[in-house]
């Protein structure tokens, strides 16, 4: 496997948590440092969080939506050429997750807000010269429940809307040579085999994302999805957990965090219990070409999980 | 004579980020899967023995914690029953009353301000303390007409606020379109019976109002602080009025603990007591990487510097 191809999402940073020294992760010298550390780290290319709740109360520093690096760099090539300087030679992908966005029982602000701010990143991500534009297809199922109770009721609905928004951006995706892929995670509202009918109804150019732990806890065989799914992959996440639901978690308004016994779900890569290794082993048999990324979200510390994923990646058969 | 307790109560305004549980019955076991102390910033449970035990019997909360306290307590009632078994009762909420200069925003001004009136209620609390519009930056400079706007807006929430028993506060940051040009005419055009005023300590002498002054021109007006400090008094305005300053770039702090900058705390303390102010007073500890740490520190200052000269 060509590791120096491998990306680390900046998901590794904790923005949304409480932790000592969590606010100098909104000032821009932070990020200007990190680059460089990402990539005195191994990485020459990184995946970028889409977050539109940056552009709201003057928090611009955090470069993760287009407001911010606008404000800061006053346009994507100068925020491109500032990665270069450091090191980083590319932005494989742009991630985005609508949980902002279910906050109250009004669907049409939910799938207004999704789509207009989900457009706006899909863009963003052609301006970084992304390959791929990840979305999360659902909030959170025990989001939604927690507005809508009737839920089951409205899923046909729901789906139906969805299916509306994703082809949207599948048809803007298209014309600007971005792959729009479906992130495959199990706490969602297509979570399990269901993602799979959702990419069914939308255009061949939508691909699924591959996500070892999302797989992992949802008791999917990694090796098992990818090949029933060969050729309809359109990224890979390395991501590692130790988490196993059983207390149906997935439900919960805040999966990210059972309630019921506190756990990091998410673990550095190579020190939770999914075998990346063999996963690594099995993407180079299947001659997987497409992008991988690690992501080390929820981690304790990221200079620590940097390090912990390039040890992993020293492992992997080159 | 009877001693019926102090004049001042202390409360935090909330600056924790999300705080994902609401208690965490597996401590040990958590601690131990990094050894980290993510464990210790992770439960409301601890958050609020905290506060409790720097005796600060107050929270103020954001409007941003809503959509994490909510879906995590099920209600603000919850939430509120949980933080007073810990000793500590939530004082009022914080609200930005977005764009209420413009007057074809009137309808949605007052709308969303009395959503926020109500949510406070709920959490069982008494004070609102408004930020009156959005940032200069993209806004300003406002005409005449616009400054009165917003007093129209504050005026129509603060009728619904007292009726509801909440004190609004108006409460400006130095980067507001509310500036220091027009900050005293907004006050003056407000109806004293129905909006009053939350003296952010650091923010208004940023934006370059005299603290001691102010306090001293304004006391009858004031409902609560916010107590923090600043080594930044007086920025000019090309910095007030410039896009998104309050987090700066290179990591530069506008805010301290109290005791930690060069405002004259201890003369607003003396007029405090001069003035013979009763109420709570929140301490903010925004650009802080330690809040613990930072509650303690105030705490100390408090008992050693600021209680003794009025309490």
């Amino acid at each position: 496997m060509h590791t120096e191809a491998i990306a680390i999402s900046l998901d590794l940073i904790n923005r949304h948590y409480q932790e000592p020294n969590r606010n100098r992760y909104e000032s821009k010298y932070f990020w200007e440092e990190l680059y460089r550390l990402i990539a005195a780290s191994g990485f020459s290319a990184i995946e970028i969080p889409y977050e539109p709740v940056w552009q709201f109360g003057g928090r611009s520093g955090v470069p993760m939506n287009r407001y911010c690096v606008n404000t800061k760099y006053e346009n994507a090539a100068n925020y491109r050429a500032l990665l270069k300087e450091c090191g980083i030679e590319r932005v494989t992908g742009i991630t985005f997750d609508p949980n902002l966005f279910m906050r109250n029982d009004n669907l049409g602000f939910y799938f207004g807000a999704t789509g207009h701010f989900a457009q706006e990143a899909l863009a963003h991500a052609a301006d970084m010269g992304a390959n791929y534009f990840a979305i999360s297809p659902s909030p959170f199922y025990g989001r939604i429940l927690q507005y809508h109770p009737d839920l089951e009721g409205q899923k046909e609905a729901f789906t139906q809307r969805t299916i509306e928004l994703l082809g949207g951006l599948a048809a803007k995706a298209a014309e600007l040579g971005v792959t729009l892929v479906l992130r495959h995670e199990y706490w969602g509202l297509f979570g399990g085999e269901q993602v799979v009918s959702l990419l069914d109804a939308l255009p061949e150019t939508v691909k699924l994302d591959l996500d070892t732990a999302n797989l992992f806890v949802a008791g999917i065989s990694a090796a098992d999805f990818l090949a029933a799914h060969d050729g309809r992959i359109g990224c890979v996440h390395l991501t590692d957990t130790d988490f196993v639901d059983t207390a149906d978690v997935w439900k919960t308004p805040n999966p990210e965090f059972p309630s019921h016994r506190a756990t990091q779900v998410f673990r550095d890569p190579g020190t939770g219990s999914v075998d990346l290794l063999e996963i690594a082993g099995l993407l180079d048999r299947l001659n997987y070409q497409g992008p991988i990324t690690c992501s080390a979200r929820q981690t304790r510390d990221p200079f620590r999980a940097l390090l912990r994923t390039r040890s992993l990646l020293n492992q992997f058969q080159k | 004579m009877t001693n019926i307790g102090p004049n001042i109560r202390y409360a935090n305004m909330s600056h924790w980020k999300s705080i994902p549980y609401k208690k965490i019955d597996n401590f040990r076991e958590f601690y131990y899967e990094d050894n980290t102390n993510s464990a210790y910033y992770s439960d409301w449970d601890n958050i609020l023995k905290y506060q409790s035990a720097l005796g600060f019997d107050g929270i103020e909360i954001a409007p941003w914690d809503m959509a994490d306290i909510l879906p995590l307590f099920g209600s603000p009632e919850n939430f509120t029953a949980f933080a007073k078994e810990r000793g500590v009762s939530v004082i009022g909420m914080f609200h930005g009353a977005h764009a209420s200069h413009a007057a074809d925003h009137f309808d949605e001004a007052v709308r969303s301000g009395r959503e926020a009136v109500d949510t406070i209620v709920r959490f069982g609390g008494t004070y609102m303390n408004t930020c009156p519009t959005q940032n200069y930056y993209g806004t300003g400079p406002l005409s005449r007409e616009e400054v009165q706007q917003c007093a129209k807006v504050m005026n129509e929430i603060g009728r619904y606020a007292t009726d509801h028993g909440v004190k609004i506060g108006l409460h400006n940051e130095f980067f507001c379109a509310i500036n220091l040009s027009n900050h005293r005419e907004l006050i003056e055009t407000t109806d004293p019976r129905f909006v009053h005023y939350c003296i952010d300590t650091a923010q208004i002498s940023i934006m370059g109002e005299d603290l001691l002054k102010f306090y001293d021109d304004y006391h009858e007006r004031i409902s609560t602080f916010h107590l923090k400090d600043t080594a930044s008094s007086n920025q000019p305005d090309s910095l007030r009025f410039s896009q998104d300053p309050e987090i700066t770039d290179d990591g530069m702090r506008w805010f301290w603990e109290p005791g930690m900058g060069n405002l004259d705390l201890k003369g607003l303390y003396r007029l405090l007591k001069q003035h013979e102010f009763k109420g709570w007073m929140s301490i903010e500890y925004d650009g802080s990487p330690d809040l613990l740490a930072s509650m303690a520190m105030t705490r100390y200052y408090l008992d050693k510097e600021l209680r003794p000269i009025y309490d």
